[in-house]
């Protein structure tokens, strides 16, 4: 183990001063070294972090604006508490819609109306990710012009109007 | 039916060309790595479909963890202890509550106007946290801001 041994053993004796040296061939056992080398090497592959995590732009209206509002093409998105989505146009009564439909509901409604406005209500009990998920699919849909607002208790009522109805 | 015994024959292989390899790499991988920064806590993120990478440098990072704690971290040393003080310059968040986040992402804007604003959310936290953050950085006017996620590879 890890033992220097040198090569040969030939003898090497004194003929002459100006005799040139003879090389000795010194053979290295690098096995430790490379021991060493590639555990720091795996060590270091596995802590390297490559991948930075995503970003997601926002852009929300700043506070004071008042924006005027066509209601027709107002679409209102409600995140209830257990994750269930309900939307309407403008003073329409709010419908369920299922989660994985929701990519290509969004396309159609922003390819019939394109200046359409979004204002998506989460309830404050909801997950964030239910939350990140739906503006995630206006951003996939290309819906740029949206905004949050919070889910009140007049929208909740509302909502459980139109749920006792359907 | 004597079996004849194999003549073991001595390898020697050159290492050499495998060391130096090993060894390129090793430094590369050395000189390249960026240690985790620590985790003031555990976050699981949300996932998303969005393009963009989080910036390396100028960020002011919003952290709410699940058990509603709130951590307010910046990327640059000497704004930490512009805001926070000199014992604090070395961590990388500062535990804050939900009133000082206002006047504290002001300064920090007023001392670095490029500075980015991120929000990092724990994807099982609830959007309530969430929206009081989003309406505190709306009265310390940044209208825009980023929320981090993972890329979502599932569909």
């Amino acid at each position: 183990m890890g033992a220097v041994d040198i090569g040969g053993g030939r003898q090497h004796g004194k003929k002459g001063k100006h005799k040139k040296m003879r090389r000795i061939g010194v053979r290295l056992d690098m096995t430790p070294l490379v021991d060493v080398a590639f555990l720091l090497l795996t060590f270091f592959m596995l802590t390297t972090t490559f991948s930075l995590p995503q970003v997601m732009d926002i852009t929300l209206p700043p506070s004071e604006t008042k924006s005027e509002v066509t209601e027709s093409s107002l679409m209102l998105l409600r995140l209830m508490e257990n994750g269930t989505i309900y939307w309407n146009m403008g003073t329409e009564s709010p419908r369920a819609l299922e989660p994985n439909t929701l990519r290509a509901f969004l396309k159609e409604r922003i390819n019939t109306n394109p200046n359409m406005i979004t204002l998506v209500k989460v309830d404050r009990k909801s997950k964030y990710s239910n939350m990140v998920k739906i503006i995630d699919e206006l951003h996939l849909a290309n819906i740029t012009r949206y905004s949050l607002a919070p889910l009140l208790d007049p929208d909740k009522k509302i909502v459980e109007d139109a749920a006792g109805k359907s | 039916m004597a079996r004849f015994k194999k003549k073991r024959v001595g390898i020697s292989l050159d290492m050499t060309p495998l060391v130096d390899v090993a060894f390129l790499l090793l430094t590369f991988f050395m000189l390249t790595t960026k240690f985790k920064p620590v985790e003031e806590a555990q976050i699981v993120l949300p996932e998303s479909h969005a393009k963009y990478k989080i910036p390396e440098s100028d960020v002011m990072t919003i952290t709410f963890s699940p058990d509603g704690k709130l951590y307010l971290g910046l990327d640059s040393q000497q704004l930490r202890a512009q805001l926070f003080g000199d014992q604090n310059k070395l961590k990388p968040a500062i535990p804050i509550s939900m009133e000082e986040l206002v006047p504290l992402a002001q300064q920090a804007r007023s001392a670095n106007p490029k500075l980015r604003t991120v929000i990092r959310g724990d994807k099982d936290s609830m959007y309530g946290p969430a929206e009081d953050v989003m309406n505190a950085l709306q009265k310390a006017n940044i209208a825009r801001f980023e929320l981090v996620t993972e890329m979502d590879r599932k569909d």
